[in-house]
């Protein structure tokens, strides 16, 4: 069943992005939940090969399938869009 | 102002897309993996040096318009196609379809899409959707990589139609004229994985199928001699992250979309093995990804020493192995 997404859970997604991308000037508290993250004005800002490495990150720590990248894009918008996809799919516990 | 009520869809891949789209609009319930996977979609074929591309490259699936004429040949489906040399002609033709209420497939440029981002644009001669409806010189495109329908003006639809170069779309249309009502699936599911694991294991061809995969692993350390420069050397390495995750691949080079198929065959099939099967080329997809990724990174990183093009050749070799216990595991499968 999908769950509403936490606050914690997008604290948590935004510490899995920094440290998989060695990201350490970045306060996470300063990264805002809803403004985009590849192209915008957040306080982490991203390309298309951080991307990859994020769906990778994601399908291993959360046991999820982010296959298509015509979709992914969307769900990688922000953390808000990668936290509503986590609730909605990962495995229950 | 025609407005073709269609229910659009995003898809994975621009030609299994728009096929599946419009067999669904002309009643057909079928996913798109099953269209790819009937269509024998899956591919590998590696272009070292090839007159239609000026660095080397390789391809993932198999050549536009196969998905559609494997379709019509194993589920009996007809399309009528038409290609045009005058640009009136074509345009002509388009909307008096429109008008009959039909939903026409155009092959266009992707470049003049100006619905699509500009740091997206490329052009690719041979990108397929779905022209739904007309309103003044707007025309409603139904394309199978957005969310939801575009608007695009005449002006941009016809450059993109009329575009020209290699593979030049020369207006091609197409849409369905007859769906069969009942299609019983297993005949075809068998051929398409049969004719799959004829192009990738038996095509008595050096650079197609798991030779080509074991050609691109021991030519591509030579990338570095077709170079203009790093930052050319850097560009084509980088793109083996395109066209392994990006071209409405469905990801990881089609073989996440052709895993899906192979779950969705075990079942009407009732076959477990196919099922086992899928999971281990998602296991093998991922693998690719990881290729991907690696490519990436060593571009934008401009990391490109003989060390690092060796570790790519490794890699690559390595999915070959796997790729050919695969597919002949998954031809034994259907005997």
């Amino acid at each position: 069943m999908a769950i509403e997404p936490t606050d914690e859970l997008k604290l948590e997604i935004k510490d899995l992005i920094m440290s998989t991308l060695n990201i350490t000037d970045v306060d996470p508290n300063a990264v805002s939940n809803n403004e985009p993250l590849f192209g915008g004005n957040n306080a982490l800002t991203l390309d298309s090969v951080d991307g990859i490495e994020i769906i990778m990150a994601l399908q291993r720590k959360y046991n999820v399938r982010l296959n298509d990248q015509n979709l992914a894009r969307h769900i990688i918008q922000s953390i808000d869009t990668i936290a509503e996809f986590i609730s909605r799919e990962r495995p229950a516990a | 102002m025609t407005t073709i009520p269609y229910n659009h869809k995003m898809g994975a891949h621009c030609e299994s897309g728009t096929v599946t789209s419009l067999l669904n609009h002309a009643g057909l319930a079928i996913s798109e993996p099953m269209v790819f996977g009937i269509a024998s979609g899956i591919f590998f074929g590696y272009f070292h040096k090839h007159k239609s591309f000026t660095f080397p490259t390789f391809i993932v699936r198999n050549r536009p318009g196969d998905i559609r004429k494997n379709i019509k040949k194993r589920l009996g489906v007809k399309f009528q196609t038409y290609s045009f040399r005058n640009e009136e002609d074509g345009m002509n033709k388009l909307d008096d379809l429109l008008r009959q209420g039909i939903p026409v497939a155009c092959q266009v440029d992707f470049f003049y899409m100006d619905y699509v981002p500009s740091w997206e644009r490329a052009h690719v001669n041979v990108h397929f959707m779905v022209v739904i409806g007309k309103e003044g010189s707007d025309y409603l495109v139904s394309d199978s990589y957005f969310p939801r329908p575009e608007r695009l003006n005449e002006q941009s639809l016809r450059r993109g139609r009329f575009a020209g170069g290699n593979m030049s779309p020369e207006g091609f249309l197409f849409y369905p004229t007859f769906v069969p009502a009942d299609i019983d699936l297993r005949k075809p599911i068998l051929k398409g994985i049969d004719k799959a694991c004829f192009n990738m294991l038996k095509l008595p061809v050096p650079f197609i199928g798991i030779n080509g995969i074991r050609l691109f692993a021991k030519r591509v350390v030579e990338w570095p001699k077709f170079a203009r420069d790093t930052e050319h050397l850097s560009h084509e390495v980088m793109k083996i992250n395109i066209l392994l995750e990006d071209q409405g691949t469905g990801g990881a080079g089609f073989r996440f979309m052709y895993a899906t198929f192979l779950q969705q065959a075990s079942e009407i099939l009732a076959n477990s093995e196919l099922k086992n099967l899928s999971s281990e080329l998602m296991t093998i997809g991922d693998g690719w990804r990881e290729i991907s990724l690696f490519a990436a990174r060593i571009g934008k990183n401009r990391d490109l020493g003989a060390d690092k093009m060796k570790e790519l050749s490794n890699l690559i070799a390595e999915r070959a192995e796997l790729e050919e216990d695969f597919f002949k595991k998954l031809k034994k499968s259907i005997k």
